[in-house]
């Protein structure tokens, strides 16, 4: 059973998330901000983070640069779920660090839905990088690989969820998309890690 | 109107008394004979009379003429001069001293009495126009702005001190008087070009200029001179400097807001989306069941609209900033809208 780890300094959204993870069958633990959940992480390890965005005092991006400093925590995959409209600013700058950007407001039934496939597609790369690293592949090559791969499937979400505004020109998918298959074809990689679609 | 003084000059006693005698018999008051120029400057230091008769010929250090420029000069009372005979370079040394009449010797009653009446009569217009330009000055000095008026060579027939002033400023060390100026110094080519143009075509212009940290709008205003191919132009230096500062610090300021506002609304729409969110769950786990929490979230997206309306109404900078940098026609707004010269320069 996975474990879910809500973010959000909004009670009601806390209540209602854990109610509908619950129901789609995961272990929900919801906090009201950032510190509070780099507190819990030096005890829990959660499969996934649902994180907000505009909370006080610690924003949700300043969280995620402290997830990623986080000993136990670092790899730990994190979902933004928030209000703010997305820019491509954000997106060049985080977009290598998250799984995906989902506007709120979303069907809960749909969010957690699509929860079960991301975390497949993680464990798949995880699997497949695994092996790359025991056999002796460069480790920075398969971090930019990885890094890489959430930039290019973000840009193509948000591509498709926010049409006016030109994601793939602000962040050069052409180019990362490039990179990615020149990185794929480099590491030997035969297939692409668990791509089952839109997950919303 | 009561009878005119009269102050006479003559060395000879006798045609002194007789002239006297006319004079009060044609009603005038004597106030005094004085029989040489000193004595005379003695006499009108204590007396004032309205017009004094000035035989040209006195015995002493000072003839009519010598003592007649220092009486203009001292007392301005107007003067008519009295001789027998004049040689030219006595009449050339007269009309110097801007007699207001000129009686020869013999004379008769008639003459006298319109002489005087004559004198009394350029003096008070005299006095008038110079009044007049008194008056006009004071109001021309009153003016904070610099103006000045040239003609269509552009040499200068008139300035207010303001304008004295600016223009002592740039000619300072230069050594070339205020009629050079427009030629030479300080004014810009566009403004000579301008100036031909408003001359040319009798239409007001006007320029905007900066000298150091100053900002001036100069208007051009044709008048008519005296034929039509003489037109005149009044040059006016209003001081715009303060509005520009209120403009730039309204300009920064606008745009700050305008920041802060956008930064709001972000965080107002992120607070929306949360109640929303909150609904949607809700409906789809139990309507019936959440009824109060969904009202409950349906009341916090209402004060948050409420606070968004509150918002526009309290952006009266950011309102104006926009009206001032973005609508296209600005005239209806005297409020905010530049002086006119300087339309256009914004955009």
């Amino acid at each position: 059973m996975y474990t879910v780890l809500v973010v959000d300094d909004d009670p009601a959204i806390r209540e209602i998330f854990t109610a509908f993870l619950q129901r789609g069958g995961f272990t929900p633990v919801a906090v009201s901000g950032g510190r509070e959940c780099l507190d819990l992480l030096k005890t829990l390890t959660p499969d996934i983070i649902l994180l907000d965005l505009m909370m006080e005092p610690m924003d949700g991006w300043e969280t995620l640069r402290a997830i990623r400093h986080h000993p136990a925590a670092g790899q730990v995959p994190v979902m933004i779920v928030t209000g703010k409209q997305p820019v491509p600013e954000d997106i060049l700058q985080y977009g290598d660090m998250i799984e995906d950007f989902i506007g709120k407001p979303v069907e809960f039934e749909k969010l957690v839905a699509c929860l079960t496939p991301t975390l497949e597609k993680i464990r798949d790369l995880h699997r497949m990088t695994a092996q790359k690293r025991e056999s002796g592949t460069d480790t920075a090559l398969i971090e930019e690989y990885t890094r890489l791969l959430r930039l290019v499937r973000i840009t193509q979400n948000m591509s498709r969820r926010y049409r006016n505004i030109p994601w793939a020109e602000r962040i050069a998918l052409k180019e990362q998309e490039e990179r990615l298959a020149s990185l794929h074809t480099l590491l030997g990689f035969t297939d692409t890690p668990g791509d089952r679609g839109d997950r919303r | 109107m009561s009878p005119a003084s009269v102050f006479i000059v003559e060395d000879e006693l006798i045609e002194a008394e007789d002239l006297r005698q006319t004079l009060e018999k044609l009603g005038y008051i004597v106030t005094g004979i004085a029989r040489s120029g000193e004595s005379a400057l003695e006499s009108l230091n204590t007396t004032r009379p309205d017009i004094v008769l000035m035989d040209i010929h006195l015995t002493g250090r000072m003839d009519g003429i010598d003592t007649a420029t220092r009486v203009r000069i001292l007392h301005k009372i107007p003067i008519i001069f009295l001789t027998a005979y004049a040689d030219e370079t006595t009449l050339e040394r007269a009309k110097v001293s801007e007699p207001y009449g000129y009686i020869l010797k013999p004379f008769d009653e008639r003459e006298l009495h319109s002489a005087i009446e004559m004198g009394l009569y350029k003096h008070r217009v005299e006095e008038q126009a110079r009044e007049n330009e008194r008056t006009i000055r004071v109001l021309a000095n009153a003016i904070p702005d610099a103006v000045m008026l040239l003609d269509h060579s552009r040499q200068i027939l008139a300035l207010n001190n303001a304008m004295e002033y600016r223009l002592g400023r740039i000619l300072r060390g230069s050594g070339a008087g205020p009629e050079h100026f427009l030629d030479h110094y300080g004014i810009s080519e566009s403004i000579l070009s301008r100036l031909e143009e408003s001359l040319q075509h009798g239409r007001t212009l006007h320029v905007v200029e900066k000298t150091g940290t100053d900002w001036f709008e100069i208007s051009l205003n044709p008048i008519p001179g005296s034929s039509p191919d003489r037109p005149l132009v009044l040059v006016q230096y209003h001081d715009i400097s303060d509005y520009k500062r209120l403009e730039e610090q309204l300009k920064t300021e606008g745009i700050t807001q305008i920041a802060q506002n956008m930064e709001q609304f972000q965080i107002l729409n992120d607070q929306i989306r949360n109640p929303l969110q909150a609904i949607m769950g809700y409906v789809s786990l139990d309507c019936a069941r959440y009824r109060e929490n969904i009202m409950k979230q349906i009341g916090i997206i209402d004060d948050l609209v409420s606070r968004l309306d509150h918002g526009w109404v309290e952006s009266e900078k950011v309102r104006k900033f926009l009206l001032r940098h973005y609508r296209d026609n600005r005239d209806d707004d005297p409020g905010t809208s530049p002086p006119a010269g300087q339309r256009g320069e914004h955009r």
